[in-house]
């Protein structure tokens, strides 16, 4: 089969394909087909365009039209804004960390001179939250701190505006509060840091209270402490 | 977080240049409102930033995943539309056709818009119209035969447009 008698056949193809040739050129063009496989190849390349072309509507090929002019500063003020609200959201998160740690002072000096020198290096112990709905997701993790821990929650998916509160659960089973929080931006994570007076090893469970519903991550006994 | 996630504004404005037209496009296609089409750009760029740390392009392209985003805005839009009460009786009606089979639409009329004039001709009039290939071939005062080969390499050049575009079937 010599390239020149291929592409007489090949500029068929697309008519082939479309349906459009008469029974005598269809019948013809299959017969060539059937003995040459790249034709073949091209015919089977082309079969699924054909299929989707009929999807066009012929009275919608107007041009595009042209983006807006200042959408994209738009777009990107809108950015700028979110970010910086994030920012402030960090900031009051602090403040709060910083008055819950000036509240838990007076028992933390008495649990150091009880207990000895504060464990200030021990990594942070994640938290992981299990039989979430679809499309929410809650991570906490939990770092020992002199007046008991800091508590740092990731949270996602909530209706924008819930309220979230977080307690850790100690040995003897009472809750500590840790702070609240509300869940801001729909499709964002927010993160949280909070504290609680509550010591790291002798935490059970951390529990995240949102809107309506409670969370509950359990958390293994180490066996190193027992209260 | 994947490498390649979406979490600089420059980020953003690199997806925008790369794709903000396409997307314009499609929304106009579907919202039948140039605000509404505005709107939904803007909502979905931001909806991107936010959920940037998710996006990992080892997973798909970022094309993909920002008309992923799109169609939700556009569905959330339509249901926003469609609550408030209707004043006169001549308002465009989102959803006629499934957004799904709407994208695809589009996105082929959008590959047709890119091929050359000639060949967009020869499939728009043969094909999409239906039109016989002896009177398609006098208009433009050219051979059937010509017709012929201008539906073959517009269908080649359909393709190319499609694969350039992202589209996969």
């Amino acid at each position: 089969m010599t390239t020149d008698e291929c592409r007489v056949w090949r500029e068929r193809l697309g008519a082939l394909v479309l349906g459009q040739l008469g029974p005598q050129e269809r019948a013809a063009t299959e017969a060539h087909l059937e003995g040459c496989p790249d034709c073949r190849a091209e015919a089977d390349a082309l079969a699924p365009i054909a299929a989707v072309l009929q999807r066009a509507d012929p009275e919608r090929l107007t041009p595009t039209p042209s983006l807006p002019p200042g959408l994209a500063d738009r777009i990107a003020r809108r950015i700028a804004a979110e970010r910086r609200a994030a920012r402030r959201r960090k900031v009051r998160l602090g403040l709060v960390l910083g008055a819950a740690a000036a509240a838990a002072t007076a028992a933390v000096l008495l649990a150091l001179s009880l207990t000895g020198s504060p464990n200030t290096t021990t990594p942070a112990q994640t938290v992981a939250f299990q039989h979430l709905p679809s499309g929410v997701s809650v991570s906490a993790s939990l770092q020992s701190r002199p007046w008991g821990s800091d508590v740092q929650v990731h949270v996602r998916g909530f209706p924008p505006g819930t309220l979230c509160m977080v307690w850790l659960r100690g040995a003897d089973g009472e809750r500590i509060p840790a702070g609240s929080f509300r869940y801001v931006y729909a499709g964002e994570t927010d993160e949280a840091e909070l504290s609680s007076a509550l010591d790291p090893p002798h935490v059970t469970a951390v529990g995240l209270e949102a809107g309506s519903r409670t969370f509950v991550a359990h958390i293994p006994s180490s066996g190193s402490t027992h209260s | 977080m994947p490498q390649g996630a979406l979490t600089q504004e420059s980020d953003v404005r690199e997806a925008y240049a790369a794709h903000a037209g396409e997307l314009y496009g499609f929304a106009v296609r579907s919202l039948e409102d140039r605000g509404l089409a505005e709107e939904a750009v803007q909502d979905t760029f931001l909806r991107a930033w936010r959920a940037g740390d998710r996006f990992d392009p080892q997973i798909g392209s970022l094309r993909t995943w920002l008309f992923a985003i799109l169609r939700n805005v556009v569905i959330d839009l339509g249901r926003a539309r469609a609550s408030r009460p209707v004043v006169t009786g001549d308002v465009p009606e989102v959803g006629h056709e499934p957004l799904e089979e709407m994208l695809v639409s589009w996105q082929v009329e959008e590959a047709l818009r890119r091929i050359g004039d000639q060949h967009r001709r020869a499939l728009v009039e043969t094909y999409l119209r239906g039109r016989p290939y002896a009177d398609v071939a006098s208009e433009l005062g050219v051979p059937e035969g010509t017709i012929k080969s201008r539906v073959y390499y517009g269908l080649r050049a359909l393709r190319n447009a499609l694969e350039e575009m992202g589209y996969d079937d």
